[in-house]
């Protein structure tokens, strides 16, 4: 797969509720392998960028492409089946039940059943089942879910929960993955524990991962370029080390001396 | 025939007479994989050829360092086969450790687990000038690695694949070359004290130790066994890797450290292997549940619990019961007992063993209780198994009958002396150590102990750990602690007192998770370890505890003051050794304000602690700590 196919494109995106502007004229653009962190204040429409590119939102100006496909307005499902996947920052599981069968839903896309075979526990449908319970229980020795495999998720605490969250994205065998704030709410250990599994799956999957964070000391170390909002603009885009020394973003963050 | 008498020899004989029997079973993407012992042996087999090629000779050494997982077993075997010696390393040691062991033990290989394990190795590889080699068999995390020392393990079985066509019996014959007096393994001894010794272990010392276990429980290759003690340490040498081979009974590999006890339920293990600090904990995990369970489920367990008590004395006195109990105990089993040794996965067991230090006798009086037939074992690396719970003498204040060819004497100063067959050879470049705990045959197991009328050995405590009071009387410190133990609130607790000292006093450390649950039950609010620990109604917890404790106790050894520290003990800090054991001198001298503090009589003591994490990073932090009186 080239570099070219990965390419994820925002173009000018405008999005607004009512009289409040939520992204304001945002562009930045995806073309090689690699983390891009996306971090801003509360507030400066972090998730909202997020939720247009998952189809969650619609923008009102502006288009996005992925793999060079127009994926602006596109229905959640059809963007997932275009091999985009996200996670949640305030996890969306079936809690009701185990962690295994939240997996195995996932793998939905990858599902083609038909009436008659699917009525029929031998054969193809026996068949289908194995092989994606396998790509399952990869994902669960990767993310080492073991001990949970068969626990309702409801009952976990909430780090487990995330990391589950994060399983039902890699089920869905992504070309791009979003994650919004993938460490909030998490000890220390945790975030460490997390950020070695993005690193992970990005050396592993070879995907572009776009990630909204609030913890600049885990940005800072895992992301290769930053893309910083402020009131729904794009106020910087580098590499950490450049976005680091930004006056712009300082400003935002801290605010300036004389206000 | 071959003679087998080197534990390569005895997996050789397998091979050749049992090809298709199940040896090895792991779980692994959620099934259970068996492996055959042609399976065993043709991994152990090219391994040991790639080691060959990779220039591994005759006494070299390998040290090994991960979970229990099939791989870890092939390398031990895959060593020895060739004349060399393994060592195993505790999964949770640190950076320096792991450079001391490697290092004193002249390992040229290292075959290790996983991206944690090597991460570890690579970051002292520098202070390593003689490690040529590691080798990992868990490939997650470490797929762009591109270090030269680095090598798979499935590498190094195709080298030995490779090799092996052209050479096809160069194995056999090296594997017969071996002879029972070679050495087999260097077990590093936790060192409650200093640095970790390395007590040679020959294959004749492991195999007549694996007889004895086999003899003794009637290991057959119907038996089930759950392999997840660490193979670092001898026990494990003993059951899992040689009596196993011995016995052909199956070893299991559980899927992770967290789900070794749903894995023991699933395989039905009939012979079980837990330190007393595992036996601890399970007992105080079903009497927290049970405090949270439904009211019915409660009055099931305060009805029966006590009728299973009641049997457990009398097997632990050697009485026979009456029928009219036996008949009582028949009902708590179907109401009750038999349930809850299901959900432990002990249905299965037949015999189940602590070792590594002493157990409480109410833990093992509880799990008599539930119906598990719980023995204590006595035993030193360096010696193997001295003593053993019979079938027919399980008292709960002894270690057990000495076994079958072994001799006990107990010295003037009342040190247990040992002498058998299965001693070891000696310390690994320590004469001067060696001549101080093998004197004219004698191993000098430095435990103060005695043999009482019936034959039972009673292991009181370390020599070293003995105390004196100001006032003369002698006193052990564990004695008290392992008791203390046994309440569910107190996860660890250092007893200290001495010759400057007119009383004992202790130093807790509350259970978190048992305590955290008992004040979510009484609405008091904490945050932290630190915050609950100094709790009043915590300390009034504790101090209730320690008042049951102290009416077992003389009235000179019964504790006075207290505190709850405000944090764990922790390996990591050196407090306690790998094996979970207190360091008792060093924690002494760390606490030493805290300590004066106690016996000035203060009330409160604001303390500051330095933390080392994980990551070898310090941060400081001050805590006022309540002093308390009993």
């Amino acid at each position: 797969m080239g570099v070219e196919n990965n390419k994820l494109k925002i173009e000018s995106v405008y999005l607004a509720f009512g009289g409040i502007q939520a992204l304001y004229d945002v562009s930045f653009q995806i073309e090689a392998i690699e983390i891009l962190a996306i971090i801003g204040p509360n507030g400066a429409g972090k998730t909202c960028l997020l939720n247009c590119i998952s189809g969650f939102y619609t923008p009102q100006r502006g288009e996005i492409y992925f793999k060079d496909q127009r994926i602006t307005g596109m229905a959640p499902y059809k963007i997932a089946t275009a091999r985009i996947a996200r996670t949640f920052q305030n996890i969306q599981l079936y809690s009701g039940m185990t962690t295994v069968d939240n997996l195995m839903a996932a793998r939905h896309i990858h599902i083609k059943p038909s009436v008659l075979s699917s009525s029929i526990y031998f054969g193809p449908a026996h068949r289908r089942e194995i092989q994606h319970r396998k790509a399952v229980e990869d994902i669960i020795d990767f993310l080492e879910l073991e001990s949970i495999r068969n626990k309702v998720v409801g009952m976990l605490p909430y780090g487990q929960r995330k990391k589950v969250d994060l399983g039902r994205a890699l089920a869905l065998e992504p070309e791009l993955l979003l994650l919004d704030e993938p460490m909030a709410g998490m000890n220390y250990e945790e975030k460490e524990d997390m950020a070695r599994y993005i690193l992970d799956i990005f050396d592993l999957k070879k995907i572009p991962v776009v990630l909204v964070e609030h913890d600049m000391g885990v940005i800072m170390d895992i992301s290769d370029r930053i893309v910083v909002l402020d009131f729904g603009k794009k106020i910087a885009e580098g590499p950490p080390a450049e976005i680091k020394l930004n006056q712009d973003v300082i400003k935002a963050y801290l605010g300036t001396p004389e206000s | 025939m071959i003679n087998a008498d080197t534990i390569p020899k005895l997996l050789y004989s397998n091979y050749l007479t049992y090809p298709d029997q199940v040896a090895l079973r792991e779980k692994r993407y959620g099934i259970w994989n068996q492996y055959t012992w042609k399976d065993y042996y043709e991994n152990v087999k090219y391994f040991s050829l790639g080691l060959l090629q990779l220039g591994l000779r005759a006494e070299d050494k390998v040290s090994i360092i991960g979970e229990n997982k099939p791989e870890w077993f092939y390398a031990e075997l895959a060593t020895q086969a060739l004349q060399a010696i393994a060592i195993g390393i505790y999964t949770d040691a640190g950076p320096n450790e792991i450079m001391f062991l490697i290092n004193h033990s002249d390992s040229r290989f290292v075959v290790a687990h996983d991206q944690e394990q090597v991460d570890k190795i690579l970051q002292i590889r520098d202070k390593i000038p003689g490690l040529e080699k590691v080798i990992y068999w868990d490939p997650n995390g470490l797929w762009s690695y591109n270090e030269s020392i680095l090598m798979s393990f499935g590498d190094v079985l195709n080298m030995g694949k490779e090799y092996a066509k052209a050479h096809p019996t160069v194995f056999e014959e090296r594997l017969l070359e071996g002879k029972g007096d070679d050495l087999a393994v260097i077990s590093y001894t936790s060192g409650t004290t200093g640095l970790p010794k390395g007590a040679m272990i020959s294959h004749r010392q492991l195999i007549t130790l694996a007889y004895l276990g086999r003899d003794l429980d009637d290991w057959t290759e119907k038996d089930e066994y759950v392999s997840f003690v660490p193979p670092a340490w001898i026990t494990e040498q003993c059951i899992g890797i040689t009596g196993c081979i011995l016995s052909r009974m199956k070893a299991s590999f559980a899927e992770s450290t967290d789900t070794v006890q749903e894995n023991i339920r699933e395989i039905g293990a009939n012979v079980l292997f837990y330190g007393p600090r595992n036996w601890e904990s399970v007992a105080r995990t079903v009497q927290a549940k049970i405090g949270d369970a439904h009211k019915f489920k409660r009055l099931i367990y305060y009805l029966f619990l006590p009728v299973g008590y009641r049997l457990a004395d009398f097997h632990l006195t050697n009485k026979t019961p009456n029928p009219f109990w036996l008949f009582l105990y028949k009902i708590a089993d179907l109401a009750l007992l038999r349930m809850l040794r299901d959900k432990l996965g002990f249905l299965k067991v037949r015999t189940a063993y602590t070792a590594g230090s002493a157990i409480s006798p109410d833990i093992l009086r509880f799990f008599h209780a539930i119906g598990v037939d719980l023995k204590n074992m006595y035993g030193a690396s360096e010696i193997g198994t001295v003593s053993t719970h019979t079938q027919d003498d399980i008292r709960s204040e002894t270690a057990g009958v000495p076994l079958k060819g072994i001799e006990i004497r107990i010295s003037e100063e009342s040190e247990i002396l040992v002498k058998s067959n299965t001693l070891f050879v000696g310390y690994y470049k320590d004469e001067k150590s060696t001549r101080d705990k093998l004197r004219e045959g004698w191993y000098h197991t430095g435990d103060f102990g005695h043999i009482d009328d019936e034959c039972g050995l009673i292991v009181m405590d370390r020599m070293d750990d003995l105390r004196k009071l100001a006032g003369g009387q002698r006193f052990s410190p564990q004695y008290a602690e392992i008791r203390l133990r046994f309440s569910p609130y107190i996860k660890e607790v250092l007893i200290v007192g001495g010759e400057e000292r007119e009383y004992v006093t202790a130093i807790v450390n509350i259970d978190l998770v048992n305590v955290g649950r008992w004040a979510e039950r009484k609405r008091i609010a904490y945050t932290t370890l630190s915050d609950l620990s100094q709790k009043d109604d915590v300390v009034k917890l504790t101090a209730g505890e320690i008042r049951t404790v102290n009416r077992a106790l003389p009235e000179w050894a019964r504790i006075r003051k207290f505190t709850n520290l405000n944090k764990d003990f922790d390996p990591d800090e050196a407090e306690m050794t790998r094996s979970r054991k207190l360091r008792r001198s060093f924690v002494e001298t760390r606490y030493g304000d805290l300590i004066e503090a106690i016996y000035s009589g203060k009330a409160e003591l604001a303390m500051e602690s330095e933390a080392i994490l994980k990551d070898g990073r310090k941060t400081t932090v001050t805590t006022s700590i309540k002093i308390n009186s009993v």
